[in-house]
């Protein structure tokens, strides 16, 4: 064998290798996933009791007959079918006889025994149901207090969906363009403290939130804030800060100092630098760190529930969700399509701004 | 391509600033009330606050109130208050909220409290009494007419310790039964079974089902992160089944320890129960991996698979949707055990304590105290009145009607110990350690001790 062939050989070795650890990793990301939006489809008492993967083209035990043994058989003794005795256990998880059937309780108490044979099957009950529970509220029934049957339509998405957008979108824009400012001014500004500062605000990283809640609450209750969208705007923007300035930093830092230069050269000032450097040339770092916020805002419960509350008309998709589940949780199989639904437009945000940071804006910023 | 993107920024931005300018502004939950000074008749001093309220005294003021029950619930109480809104013009804004034992002490503790919390969970509540932040019922409600419209019992598992002593937390609106028995109806008459009257009876009952070729009972105990409390609520059962009132009441506040005899008696009443050969459906095994509100499922197979499900009122929300009530199942009170302790019952209910002492949040308090206050409730199906002046016309359904006349003819009547003892113990120690004892990881002594380790000095 040539040498050639053997490099050949191993790079394809590696190739499968690689397509194969990525694919396997895939499948293990995505098949609860792909189970969650089957699941979304199915009634309640389809997924209490078969499993998603029973929509797949399976084989499965189906009775061809039936035995019916001496009423008086004794259930504490070994059960002799066909002149055979077998435990009782065994029998109650079934037992194979080898030529492809087995045998199986189908009522102790009446004595019948099923005889069962591996038969190709395949679920294929659907409903919409569960979506419609969804996106236009349950419908609830009761007797009112002069007796007659009412109906009562529940409050559908719609409302909260719109909550969640009015809460995430300045949640998510408010702390990217302080964070920018700042992480310029840390970046390529000279001002005494400068590294204090910094490492202060990277340090605040590891303060968890759920620290600051009943400080943050107190005073927003003082300023008559709290219950209000700009209450949350700002515990989301301060939450969000320091990792934003962080993360920025690192990117307007690694900015090539000539261009920066060759403007001061000419005259610019700092704003002038900001507005029409810095920015354009950290897109990709803005639309990642935008994904990131906005991602974790919308998903958001606690600090939603904290500081505007969880009433109807102000709460938040993730709240409404929750409730959806009714108060001992017995319908929870409209998370199902929930979920899926609530997906939709953090999805549409992360593949409109994918492009942003995919694109090497730095590629051509050079040259110029 | 940088232009479009700071475009679509501006415009979200916009959308977003649009959006919140419609929804009806998010006011904040404190609003200063003007309170009406005293230019109310002088007579209405004699008056009390719920007379006051009906006489349109605290007409167009806001009382907010929060609570655990969210979703049908919610919308079930909020029909209710509907006609008490009307004659005061008393504003209540329910909210509901599925993390409320979390939500409820950031609340209180940051300042913005709501006037009326409704807990399921009095031990949830004797943290605030003990931190001085609930409101003292005691000297604003008539306690002659509290008596004569309460079990003793509620009123009792309403005082509580605060600061300055002891003072009555909140007033009882709603309560459900624990000591239910369910049953496949159709299926047990046909097969000839009896109800049970006795304990005996109904271990010869279990004993008989087994012995027909299935498992008498249906168990399970898997909740999530609250796993194990379906067998916190069989302790209770038994402990009032097989000791004095005394002792319960011990127990509950940490008295009487978890391994002294009574309290492991009591635990293994329920194993001789439980793990008996065939008793259990799936065996000792499935209990712990069993979610609670599949357990009953198999009951309303074609053929039974397990008999009876001992669960509150509240399980039949989790019944397959076309199974009916004295149809496909129905109930039976959980025999007492020891005739010298009777028949109790274990209740589980809401409290609602005050945070606030502004009149209108009074006088919702005192309506809270009248059957009137849950009767739409009642007769919309799901709550229980615990008000001596409710009726049992208000009840539509058997189920309801049913676990009322148990609790009304109950020689003693307990609340769930585990929401009334330390959340370190209700709802963590006690859980884990049964869960632990049931699925066989500890033997019953280690579990016992295990949760008396973590009580609370």
């Amino acid at each position: 064998m040539s040498k050639k062939a053997s490099q050949k050989n191993q790079k394809k070795i590696s190739n499968i290798l690689v397509n194969g650890t990525l694919i396997l990793i895939v499948l293990l990301w995505t098949i609860p996933t792909i189970g969650l939006l089957v699941s979304s489809f199915r009634t309640r008492d389809a997924i209490a009791t078969s499993g998603w993967w029973t929509v797949l083209p399976h084989r499965e035990w189906t009775t061809t007959s039936q035995i019916q043994l001496d009423e008086d058989t004794d259930l504490n003794a070994p059960i002799v079918v066909n002149g055979v005795a077998y435990e009782d256990d065994a029998l109650r998880d079934g037992v194979a006889l080898g030529d492809g059937t087995q045998i199986k309780w189908q009522s102790r108490r009446n004595r019948i025994i099923d005889v069962q044979e591996k038969e190709w099957a395949i679920n294929s009950e659907y409903t919409l149901q569960n979506y419609k529970n969804v996106m236009t509220g349950k419908t609830y029934e009761y007797v009112d207090s002069e007796g007659n049957a009412k109906t009562e339509q529940g409050d559908d998405m719609s409302n909260s969906f719109l909550n969640t957008v009015a809460v995430s979108i300045p949640a998510t824009i408010i702390p990217i363009l302080i964070a920018a400012f700042a992480a310029y001014g840390f970046a390529w500004m000279k001002f005494p403290g400068r590294k204090f500062l910094f490492t202060t605000v990277v340090a605040l990283l590891v303060v968890p939130l759920q620290l600051a809640l009943i400080p943050i609450l107190r005073d927003f209750v003082a300023l008559n804030l709290n219950g209000t969208y700009l209450a949350v705007w700002l515990a989301h923007a301060g939450f969000g800060l320091p990792l934003a300035t962080y993360l920025l930093y690192n990117y307007i830092s690694s900015l090539p100092r000539d261009i920066l230069e060759s403007a001061f050269i000419d005259g610019a000032s700092h704003f002038t630098i900001f507005t029409r450097l810095i920015l354009p040339l950290s897109v990709p770092a803005l639309a990642s760190f935008a994904i990131f916020q906005f991602l974790w805002v919308w998903n958001d419960y606690l600090v939603a529930l904290v500081f505007i509350g969880a009433k109807p008309d102000v709460q938040v998709m993730t709240m409404r969700l929750a409730e959806m589940v009714g108060s001992r949780g017995q319908d929870w199989h409209v998370l199902t399509s929930g979920a899926f639904i609530t997906m939709i437009l953090p999805l549409v945000v992360f593949f409109s701004l994918q492009r942003f940071f995919v694109r090497g804006l730095m590629a051509g910023s050079v040259k110029g | 391509m940088k232009n479009k993107l700071w475009q679509l920024i501006a415009i979200l931005a916009i959308v977003a600033m649009a959006l919140s300018a419609c929804q009806s502004a998010a006011t904040p939950t404190e609003e200063p009330m003007t309170e009406e000074p005293t230019s109310a008749p002088a007579d209405s001093m004699d008056m009390s606050y719920l007379e006051r309220a009906m006489a349109g005294e605290f007409s167009g003021t806001v009382v907010t109130m929060a609570g655990p029950f969210t979703d049908e619930d919610a919308v079930k109480f909020n029909n209710s208050m509907a006609d008490f809104e009307e004659k005061t013009g008393i504003d209540i804004q329910y909210e509901g909220s599925k993390e409320f034992e979390a939500s409820i002490s950031i609340r209180v503790e940051g300042g913005d409290a709501p006037d009326i919390a409704d807990f399921p969970q009095p031990g949830l509540l004797a943290s605030f009494v003990d931190s001085g932040d609930v409101v003292d019922m005691n000297q604003y409600l008539d306690m002659d007419a509290l008596k004569a419209n309460y079990n003793q019992s509620w009123l009792d598992m309403a005082m509580m310790d605060g600061p300055d002593g002891e003072i009555m937390a909140g007033v009882w609106q709603r309560v459900n039964g624990k000591s239910l028995v369910w049953y496949p109806k159709d299926d047990f008459d046909a097969a000839g079974y009896e109800i049970p009257t006795t304990w005996d009876e109904l271990v010869a009952l279990s004993q008989q089902i087994v012995d027909d070729g299935d498992a008498a009972w249906c168990i399970g105990i898997e909740s999530g992160a609250a796993t194990g409390w379906p067998a916190t609520d069989w302790m209770e059962e038994l402990m009032l089944r097989t000791t004095s009132l005394e002792n319960y009441d011990k127990w509950v506040t940490g008295e009487l320890p978890f391994s002294s005899p009574e309290v492991k008696h009591a635990a293994e009443v329920m194993s001789d129960l439980w793990f008996a050969d065939g008793f259990t459906y799936g065996g000792r095994a499935a209990i712990t991996t069993t979610f609670f509100g599949d357990a009953p499922l198999p009951m309303f197979e074609d053929e039974p698979k397990c008999w009876l499900h001992k669960q509150g009122n509240f399980i039949t929300s989790f019944f397959p949707a076309g199974a009916e009530a004295g149809v496909d199942y129905d109930f039976f009170y959980l025999p007492g055990i020891d005739p010298q302790y009777g028949n109790p019952v274990l209740v589980a209910g809401d409290i609602m304590a005050a945070f606030a002492d502004r009149d209108e949040v009074k006088a919702v308090m005192e309506y809270f105290t009248t059957g009137a206050s849950v009767e739409g409730w009642v007769k919309a199906g799901g709550a229980i009145s615990p008000h001596q002046d409710s009726s049992l016309d208000w009840y539509t359904n058997d189920v309801d009607r049913g676990v009322a006349e148990i609790i009304l003819n109950a020689d003693s009547v307990r609340f769930d110990g585990s929401d009334l003892m330390p959340g370190a113990v209700g709802s963590g120690s006690f859980w884990k350690s049964m869960t632990d004892y049931i699925s066989g990881t500890v033997d019953l002594d280690t579990a016992l001790a295990e949760i008396d380790a973590s009580w609370p000095k």
